[in-house]
């Protein structure tokens, strides 16, 4: 496991509750994710479904950004689509100053499942990246092991993935990610099979986690506790057609631990989001409804 | 639970395991006293003493060793041969949409044919040279390791795929680790399934005219009204097939190690 060692939480400051435009602007030139008038578009048996529509956003280097939204709405095509897994149908995203034309490996993802690779250890499946990037085997496995430390899973280093339990396998999964240095880390709700505890323990390992790595992170959930408590800025996500609806700045204190969830200020702020995630939930079923 | 002397399922189960281990030796001793009573003819019927003459005749004359080794080739190196092919192309059909579009329509008409109807068209082919026979094997094995391969692309996890992908795996590593391994527990049951179409196929190849083989030795005994010496083959045949499949069996549980 990994120590837990977090300053005491400096007295809270006042929140900062930004509501920008969620478009990009020419002072945000040197953005590391550039989303730019996005639309995806899937065939499906009932016709064609918008699953991301004309979405524009930055992320600068160094943040950790959360998208929250209604099921469906479109979160993980367009994480997908910063993952060079999805194609735009209309629009472009740039990562590093370059299109996404497909997976590279300085952009690195874990999913909601671990996906880990049964027929290899803990180790190798760390070394996996730096292996098929043409690393040594000896600087592939020295680079899993450091990894596999950060992650507390020493002891576990020979282990297959179906011996561990599915917080430990998750751990793994973001230490693979994170073998290839990648610059921008994006996270489909990867906390979303695990257990509450399992979660809460989880998260204070990402803060800490993130201290060590530089990476960018774009993280997607579910659980709006768990975007404010880890972001410094969230996306909320309108009821598809997937649009994004506002963009939250978190101006809380690092380094953050799940102390915070029971902060004054901090309620209020989750009490907006949960406010604006409601309606928007509420319309989607009324689209339903009518559609029906 | 009770574990005394007078329980019943215990004094049940002692009782089967005892029928168990004298199951065999009392069905050959049985068929020894009939095959000797005269109730049967002992030319077409002999007892097992006569069996085991003929079986110790055959080893002495040094033709065992020979029949068994060429027996033992054909059957090994058919399968080699089209379980390679059929994993190979397997893996190519279940992975390529184009590659599937223009061979599985192919292999769906041909793999339903029973392989011992191919004999004629074989022996017309090749003759009675050892490559007919192989071509038999092979044919026999290859349809069904395909198959199971096939299937097996097919049901690898999507999300395995794109993890490797994310993680920089290259076009071929994606081929020769991710979607092989993947698919390895399906090609493992086609391959146990091919086990014992290799010995059918065996069969028909060898009954179609060989110059060496267990079967060959079996048909030349029928043609000599030599009934023990069919019976020894037959036991051979069978002693053979078990002992292969036993061993597939064992190497298959291995072969998906990290279970
Ligand atoms: N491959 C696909 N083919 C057709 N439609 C798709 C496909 N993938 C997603 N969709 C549709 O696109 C929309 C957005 O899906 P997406 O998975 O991005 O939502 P999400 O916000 O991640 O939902 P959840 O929170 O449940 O994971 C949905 O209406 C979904 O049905
Ligand atoms: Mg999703």
């Amino acid at each position: 496991m990994v120590a837990m060692m977090h300053n005491p939480l400096r007295p809270a400051q006042p929140l900062r509750l930004v509501n920008a435009p969620p478009s990009a602007s020419p002072a945000t030139a040197h953005a590391i994710i550039r989303v730019e008038d996005l639309s995806i578009v899937f065939d499906a048996p009932r016709g064609q479904v918008v699953a991301v529509d004309r979405v524009s956003l930055d992320v600068m280097p160094g943040e950790f950004v959360s998208l929250v939204g209604p099921s469906g709405c479109g979160k993980s095509t367009l994480l997908n689509a910063m993952a060079g897994l999805e194609r735009p149908f209309e629009g472009r995203v740039m990562v590093a100053g370059g299109p996404m034309l497909g997976p590279r490996p300085d952009v690195g993802m874990v999913f909601q499942q671990p996906h880990l690779f049964p027929w290899k250890s803990v180790r190798r499946n760390i070394a996996h990246g730096p292996r098929a990037l043409g690393k040594s085997k000896a600087e592939a496995l020295r680079m899993a092991d450091d990894l596999i430390e950060m992650i507390g899973l020493t002891r576990f280093a020979n282990a297959y993935p179906h011996t561990l339990s599915g917080g430990m396998q998750q751990r793994v999964a973001i230490a693979r990610a994170l073998a290839n240095q990648p610059r921008v880390l994006l996270m489909d709700e990867p906390f979303g099979a695990l257990d509450a505890q399992t979660r809460a323990v989880m998260q204070d390992n990402l803060l800490e986690l993130r201290d060590r790595i530089h990476a960018t992170i774009v993280f997607v959930t579910h659980d709006i506790d768990e975007a404010i408590l880890l972001s410094d800025r969230v996306l909320i996500m309108s009821a598809g057609p997937g649009r994004i609806l506002r963009d939250l700045s978190v101006g809380l204190p690092r380094p953050r631990s799940s102390a915070i969830l029971t902060d004054p200020a901090y309620l209020a702020l989750k009490r907006d989001c949960l406010d604006l995630i409601r309606t928007e939930g509420r319309k989607a079923f009324e689209q339903m409804e009518a559609v029906t | 639970m009770s574990t005394g002397r007078h329980d019943p399922a215990n004094a049940v189960r002692r009782l089967s395991v005892l029928v168990g281990v004298l199951s065999v030796p009392a069905f050959v001793g049985l068929w020894e006293l009939v095959a000797r009573s005269r109730i049967v003819n002992a030319v077409l019927f002999p007892p097992p003493s006569t069996v085991a003459v003929a079986v110790l005749d055959w080893i002495h004359s040094g033709q065992f060793f020979g029949d068994v080794s060429a027996s033992l080739f054909r059957v090994t190196a058919g399968f080699a041969i089209g379980a390679t092919a059929g994993i190979v192309l397997g893996i190519l059909t279940g992975e390529f949409r184009l590659i599937s579009s223009l061979l599985s329509p192919l292999f769906h008409i041909l793999r339903p044919i029973p392989p011992i109807a191919f004999v004629p068209i074989v022996i017309l082919w090749f003759g009675l040279s050892e490559t007919g026979k192989l071509f038999l094997v092979v044919w026999g094995v290859f349809f069904t390791v395909w198959l199971a391969t096939h299937i097996g692309v097919q049901k690898v996890d999507r999300g395995l795929i794109r993890a490797a992908l994310m993680l920089g795996t290259p076009r071929r590593q994606m081929l020769s680790e991710i979607v092989l391994l993947g698919a390895l527990p399906y090609i493992v049951v086609g391959l146990r399934t091919a086990v014992s179409i290799s010995f059918y196929t065996l069969v028909a190849a060898e009954l179609a005219g060989a110059f060496a083989g267990i079967v060959y030795r079996i048909e030349i005994a029928q043609q000599n009204m030599q009934t023990g010496q069919v019976m020894g083959g037959l036991a051979a045949l069978g002693l053979l097939s078990f002992v292969a499949d036993r061993s597939f069996a064992a190497i298959s549980e291995r072969a998906v190690w990290w279970r």
